[in-house]
């Protein structure tokens, strides 16, 4: 079933960009479709990992990586989470636990996650994903690596982590007999320097006032975009933005825009499918300028020391560490950003990062940036009360109005 | 030194000897006060009340005059507390130790590192030059403790304690609370007192979970018809475990090791035995003739939400009855589930 979805999404994309109808959403969602089918083919050797795994040294090995999360808000945007959620909740996983890890586990019992040759824990973002990834492990009989992320760069953290990689590109090798080539390696992350470059170029261009973004343009963009690094598809897909942005940026100096609030959306998007980003961009002419995790944080690459490279990248995420780390990234956004406010979607089960809502309302309030909590479930629609969202939202964007006048 | 010599911990994997040995005294922050319910300003709702409780204890000021707090890095829920706390006592000296999930040779060694770096912090919060004597000695001590407390354990089963699992809880809780040498007197002293007398008759069950610091907790199991033949929880036999150090090894190594590679709890496992901690339950539920097992855990506590499921099937398959409690560190919320509990012991008689 999900290979037939896959491919059908995969050959429609085409199909579009074919006849000119182009855009570098389509160029993106091309390559999630593509991934997608491989993890369903039956022939790729498959892992699932956390969120923070090397998924361009994986990808070196022969493995088709994907962290578990990215079923979660699959099933969610193709509607179908709610199944999935019940059979978790039929087995006593207990419904405050987070919902994109609770439709994995449903999603695995219903026998929709594709059987790993082996998985990957992270320890970074959240206790509740490497337990999830634990409990695969066990479901699917397979052995588990663990990637203990530490907090931070201080120390001897970068080359602890970088070890471990070490040793992890061993425990691959040992598992698929497919040995480390690092002529191949190099080349991958030759590609994910140039990925991370063109980027970079993106984000940018996302700064300029006004700016050229849509509400969805880059909704999920720095998460999955991980998921391609290495590839030559990577750069294909960053550079499919860049000259679409500079494009609307040039027309956009010429025609006007009607921009009139700029928004950080904080951690993660509601994954299923839903009204607000429209109704932002219609009704409030509300733009998100910025996702908290589209953004480089890490340097590139250095090929002469590339596991300790991959180390640093890890630790980099803004979910690592104390909420310091991340109250400072997402200040320094705001302010990169010029942005009027932001929206905290509050997915019930995480404790990682709504478990620090008042923490980073606190830090953006300091710099004079007001923060709209929606208490939500990010992957289960069922709990989504529309009205009250839309209500909200309105109240909210009167708010920053009465500020800017 | 300053004021105070005392140095707030609140979990199982805090290194008590390491902060003994720099001269100060750990005491455990339980969740066990009654305070105003103001963490909510700063923590979301769908954080454990076990972190909840503390800020709620920190944010009135109900709390020992600290010299510093060891918070470790066991889960989202106590990186949280630890953002919390130092926005509601700024001037509080707090440091994060991080903490492997797994206990491989390199987690070990990142440990061993931390611990390092433990032992320099409490040195500049005004504790001792941490020697290797004085290490040793304060892991003997621990060591002692801990002795002791498996003594008192084997006591409270052979029915040899009046009123045996709550004297044993306040035991812990005391032992949590004082320096262990105080501690160390106190059990003896316990155990001095110990009678021979039969077990009592009531239906031997084994306890699994997390923060059940209450006393009257077991009692209620008691009254129920429960008898706690074993139990394996944060504010129970994990805090207190043996460790062996070697005699010419980097003791900071073997604390590590000893640390890490004690009885799991839900936050920490091994790669290569996925889901071992379901399996471990019904071993030591068997091992120790248990006819039915409570596991008792506090709401939201992702380590165990994600563990249960395989928990209750692990104990299905092994044929032990299972109930499960989920509380708020109140006793209030196990009170409120006394009916549970004795229709489960009625069942299991
Ligand atoms: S929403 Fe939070 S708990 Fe869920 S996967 Fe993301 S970081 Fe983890
Ligand atoms: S009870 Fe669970 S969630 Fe709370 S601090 Fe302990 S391990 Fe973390």
């Amino acid at each position: 079933m999900m290979m037939e979805y896959f491919s059908n999404l995969e050959a429609g994309l085409q199909a579009a960009i074919n006849d000119g109808n182009a855009s570098p959403r389509k160029h993106y969602a091309l390559e999630v479709a593509r991934l997608g089918k491989r993890l369903y083919s039956g022939q790729d050797k498959v892992a699932w990992c956390g969120i923070t795994a090397p998924f361009d040294l994986l990808g070196t090995m022969g493995v088709t990586s994907c962290f578990v999360e990215f079923i979660g808000a699959m099933v969610a945007s193709t509607g179908t989470a709610g199944t999935f959620l019940e059979e978790a909740d039929h087995i006593g996983y207990s419904s405050d636990a987070c919902s994109y890890h609770r439709a994995v586990s449903g999603a695995a019992i219903k026998g929709l996650m594709p059987a790993p040759a082996f998985l990957i824990g992270t320890t970074n973002p959240c206790s509740g994903g490497l337990a999830v990834l634990e409990n695969l492990a066990a479901q699917f009989r397979k052995k588990l690596f663990v990637l203990h992320i530490p907090q931070d760069e201080s120390g001897g953290n970068v080359a602890y982590l970088a070890d471990q990689m070490r040793d992890m590109a061993g425990f691959v090798s040992d598992l698929t007999g497919v040995s480390l080539d690092t002529g191949r390696l190099k080349e991958a992350i030759g590609h994910t320097n140039a990925a991370r470059h063109v980027m970079n170029e993106v984000y940018d261009l996302a700064k300029t006032v006004p700016s050229p973004v849509t509400n969805r343009d880059l909704s999920n963009f720095g998460i999955v975009m991980a998921l391609f690094l290495g590839t030559e598809a990577s750069v294909r897909v960053a550079k499919a933005y860049r000259d679409e942005f500079a494009r609307r940026i040039r027309e956009s100096s010429a025609n006007g825009s009607n921009e009139k609030f700029r928004l950080l959306w904080i951690q993660n998007r509601v994954q299923f499918k839903n009204p607000i980003e429209k109704h932002l961009a219609e009704s409030c002419q509300a733009t998100i300028v910025v996702d908290e995790l589209n953004d480089i944080n890490w340097a590139p690459i250095d090929p002469d020391n590339i596991f300790e490279g991959l180390a640093r990248r890890s630790i980099s995420i803004p979910f690592n560490g104390t909420i310091r780390n991340r109250v400072k990234h997402l200040q320094k956004l705001a302010m990169d950003y010029k942005v009027d406010g932001a929206i905290n979607p509050c997915n019930w089960g995480c404790r990682q990062g709504t478990g620090a809502r008042g923490l980073i309302d606190e830090g953006l309030r300091a710099i004079g940036v007001p923060v709209l909590n929606l208490e939500m479930d990010c992957v289960d629609s069922r709990k989504f009360t529309e009205g009250q969202f839309l209500t909200r939202i309105e109240a909210f964007v009167e708010m920053m109005d009465s500020r800017k006048a | 030194m300053g004021k105070s010599n005392v140095i707030g911990f609140a979990c199982a994997y805090t290194p008590l000897a390491l902060i003994h040995a720099s001269g100060f005294m750990p005491c455990r922050i339980l969740p066990v006060e009654d305070c105003p319910d103001q963490a909510a300003q700063l923590l979301h709702d769908n954080l454990c009340p076990h972190v909840k409780r503390l800020l709620d204890r920190a944010m009135s000021g109900n709390l020992p005059e600290l010299a510093g707090m060891i918070f470790m890095n066991s889960c989202d829920a106590m990186r949280r507390l630890y953002d919390a706390w130092q926005i509601v006592r700024p001037g509080d000296k707090a440091i994060l130790v991080d903490l492997p999930v797994t206990a491989s040779e390199s987690a070990v060694g990142f440990f061993c590192a931390e611990l390092k770096r433990v032992a320099g912090v409490l040195e500049t919060w005004g504790g001792t030059a941490i020697t290797r004597d004085k290490l040793a000695g304060s892991i003997r001590l621990y060591n002692q403790l801990a002795e002791n407390f498996s003594k008192l354990r084997q006591a409270v089963q052979n029915g040899g304690i009046n009123n045996g699992p709550v004297v044993l809880q306040e035991a812990c809780n005391m032992a949590s609370c004082e320096a262990p040498e105080k501690a160390v007197g106190q059990l003896e002293a316990l155990l001095a007192d110990t009678g021979v007398m039969q077990p009592d008759d009531g239906v031997p069950v084994y306890l699994f979970g997390n923060m059940l610091p209450e006393p009257a907790a077991f009692a209620l199991f008691e009254a129920c018809g429960a008898r706690i033949i074993g139990e394996d929880l944060c504010t129970g036999s994990r805090l207190f475990k043996a460790i062996e150090a070697d005699k010419d090894g980097d003791i900071f190594l073997d604390l590590a090791a000893g640390i890490l590679r004690g009885r799991p709890c839900a936050r920490t496992f091994e790669g290569s035995q996925p889901g071992r901690l379901a399996g471990d339950i019904v071993e030591e539920a068997k091992k120790q003739q248990a006819r039915g097992v409570i596991g008792y855990t506090v709401k939201f506590c992702d380590p165990y939400i994600a563990r249960l499921p395989n928990i209750r099937e692990a104990l299905k398959n092994g044929g032990i009855p299972f109930l499960f409690l989920e509380g708020d560190c109140t006793m209030r919320s196990v009170e409120q589930q006394k009916t549970r509990i004795e229709a489960f012991i009625e069942m299991l008689r």
